[in-house]
């Protein structure tokens, strides 16, 4: 085969390699948050709001869920100046990862208030209860216990996405991986220890998910 | 005044009439069972009047409230209507004690120690005090489903109105809420009940009402209507459900 | 050298297209080869096909698309394998989409119910049989929605490969782009273009699935 593998000259540069994956870490983490409050947000305009709200929630679902993450990201990063909105490269790859995000989250919301039988809110009401104050104590909760496991798989999946915002330049675990790669030419062993990198924060996050599901949602 | 008062209440589902201009008068403190076949609109004229379903024609007040008006605030008349349903919709990710103190304190401001206090009396009412704090589904039908009366006693209503409570509940559960509803009634409250249990009915209502076609096809005092109907279409009804 | 936006780019985008759609069949075609095998071993009998399934899934699912491409890029020609870029990239792509699409075919097999085998075996069927006139027919029809989504997912994903190069609709804009110096029209349009083919994808994936759930 005549070719040896170097991975120590990647393990010396761990410095970079960490400092991305806390990167990779924060991105995903603000993200998670941008990104779910903005998906209830959408998710709750598409099933009580007036129709141009209800077309417009199902406009921003079709357009991000038909176009690929990278040329959003693109739209983003050269769209936000353009509208005098100068920003660093970490808050506009959030942005763009948020809204990226908020689509899918709030298809996944959606699903899970239209879950909960109309009997259930039909009973509030009977006691007197407003709009409002059934979807927060009746609807809300419920459906976001429903839909815990989609949503948390769209988590996941949204940590691994955050490799291609590497290619606006953000500083995280990929970008970190490709300067590397670049200095060593170790392009083989960087990537192999990238990869294995996402794989363990993957499993990681899976874990952590599961732990909270059985802490907050199961009762018993 | 009549507690609850319908005059000429016509409700369609689209084009099909479901209540055909349909009078009615109750008193306060009446227990007024409704019978009828499936279709007879009886469950419908329970939902018009605490405003679940909207009527095309015709006036609903109820305790002063007309409920007919399509800018009627009915919250407030919703606080004092107690609607008990057929699938008790008990809340299921809450406890027994939440689900009774959610509209009180809700929708009535009320203290969260108080409403506990009023929880416990509800659920005492009803016989389940020991179940304050079990989850819907660690119960039994008829437990639930008289959790649900307790949850309707709650608000302290003016008018308990009943859709076909038993009809879910296996033959053996049926007893205990009919006791219940036994209960409530010898303390005075003003009950609608719609319902297949004719054996209650003919012993606890003071009067029976008959639906048939979208209309009050005949009432009358419980005992005289059940032993001599007049007309027909009663007749055959309570051939047929009576055997 | 720059140059003005004009009429012209547009077109040069839309025939840049064909080879989004050249990787998505390439792709498509490996992916599905190797994705019925992952499917097959994911639902044997054998609990050690099922366990190397499972690992693959996990494994494929748990790396992000760029990694498995850059993997390969830098892999082959370290193993002594020399081939040209877009085939590097097309292996990556087969083996990200036989991740999913085999994870999507086994959850369609299991979702037959065990009494199909039982009546379909009762009338004399050999177990090829079986899958071929009962449960395979069945399955189709309910991975069906599912495998079109999926493969809008992979008409996206191919926009990765412009991160190796390659000149698929991405790449190109990237390049009008620079060409240019109007970003932002670019990507509108590269993103209008996107959209013009996976939407009606995306549409017939629900048309589909809603007739499935109005048949069962």
């Amino acid at each position: 085969m005549g070719y040896t593998f170097h991975f120590r000259d990647v393990f010396a540069a761990q410095d970079a390699l960490l400092s991305g994956l806390a990167l990779t870490l924060q991105l995903t983490a603000t993200t998670i948050v941008a990104g779910f409050v903005l998906g209830l947000g959408v998710a709750a305009a598409a099933v009580y709001g007036p129709r141009w709200a209800r077309r417009a929630a199902h406009a921003y679902v079709e357009i991000i869920r038909n176009t690929p993450l990278l040329v959003q990201l693109f739209v983003v990063f050269f769209g936000l100046p353009s509208i005098g909105i100068k920003l660093d490269v970490i808050p506009v790859a959030t942005i763009g990862l948020a809204i990226n995000l908020g689509a899918y989250a709030s298809e996944i919301i959606r699903a899970g208030i239209e879950s909960i039988p109309k009997s259930q809110v039909e009973a509030a009401v009977a006691l007197g209860l407003t709009g409002r104050q059934v979807f927060r104590h009746i609807i809300l909760v419920p459906a976001l216990k429903n839909v815990y496991p989609s949503l948390t798989s769209q988590f996941i999946l949204l940590m691994l996405a955050t490799s291609v915002a590497s290619q606006i330049a953000a500083p995280e675990l990929f970008y970190a991986g490709s300067i590397i790669q670049s200095r060593t030419y170790r392009d083989f062993e960087v990537y192999t220890v990238i990869a294995v990198a996402y794989l363990v924060l993957a499993l990681l996050l899976r874990v952590v998910f599961a732990l909270c599901y059985r802490l907050l949602v199961r009762r018993r | 005044m009549a507690l609850v008062e319908l005059r000429s209440v016509v409700k369609r589902f689209g084009d099909h009439v479901v209540l055909n201009n349909v009078d009615l008068s109750v008193q306060k403190g009446e227990i007024i069972a409704i019978i009828g076949r499936s279709g007879s609109g009886k469950s419908t004229l329970l939902r018009c009047i605490n405003g679940l379903e909207p009527v095309q024609s015709g006036e609903v007040l109820v305790d002063g409230v007309a409920v007919h008006d399509p800018k009627a605030d009915l919250r407030k008349l919703r606080a004092r209507v107690g609607f008990v349903f057929q699938s008790f919709n008990l809340f299921p990710h809450l406890t027994v004690e939440r689900n009774i103190t959610l509209a009180p304190t809700i929708v009535k401001g009320l203290e969260r120690d108080k409403a506990a206090v009023l929880a416990r009396e509800a659920l005492k009412r009803v016989g389940l005090e020991e179940k304050l704090h079990a989850y819907a589904d660690q119960l039994s039908g008829g437990q639930q489903q008289r959790v649900a009366i307790a949850r309707s006693l709650a608000m302290s209503p003016t008018i308990m109105l009943f859709d076909e409570i038993t009809s879910a509940l296996d033959p053996e559960l049926v007893g205990e809420v009919l006791r219940v509803l036994e209960n409530m009634a010898r303390e005075g409250m003003t009950m609608l009940l719609v319902t297949h249990e004719m054996n209650f009915a003919r012993r606890v209502a003071n009067r029976v009402l008959f639906m048939n076609q979208g209309t009050i096809w005949e009432q009358g005092p419980a005992a005289e209507f059940f032993q001599s109907p007049k007309t027909d279409e009663l007749r055959n009804f309570l051939g047929s459900v009576l055997n | 050298m720059i140059r003005e936006l004009s009429w012209v780019d547009p077109l040069y985008l839309i025939f840049a297209l064909r080879w989004t759609v050249a990787i998505t069949l390439l792709a498509l075609a490996g992916g599905a080869s190797l994705g019925l095998v992952v499917a097959a071993c994911g639902s044997s009998g054998n609990a050690a096909s099922r366990l190397a399934a499972r690992g693959y899934v996990g494994l494929v699912q748990g790396i992000p698309l760029l990694a498995w491409l850059f993997l390969f890029f830098f892999g082959f020609p370290i193993f002594g394998i020399d081939v040209p870029g877009w085939l590097a990239a097309t292996v990556a792509f087969s083996v990200y989409s036989a991740g999913f699409l085999g994870e999507i075919w086994r959850g369609a097999l299991l979702s037959i119910p065990k009494t199909q085998w039982e009546a379909s075996a009762s009338m004399g069927l050999s177990y090829l049989e079986q899958l071929r006139y009962v449960i395979i027919p069945q399955a189709v029809r309910i991975a069906t929605p599912p495998t079109v989504g999926f493969i809008v997912q992979l008409i996206k994903n191919t926009s990765l490969a412009s991160v190796i190069g390659f000149v698929e609709l991405t790449r190109e804009g990237q390049m009008t782009a620079a060409a240019t110096l109007a970003p932002l029209p670019v990507y509108l349009m590269v993103g209008a273009l996107y959209f013009a083919l996976c939407y009606p994808l995306t549409t017939y994936s629900r048309f589909l699935e809603r007739r499935l759930r109005g048949a069962r």
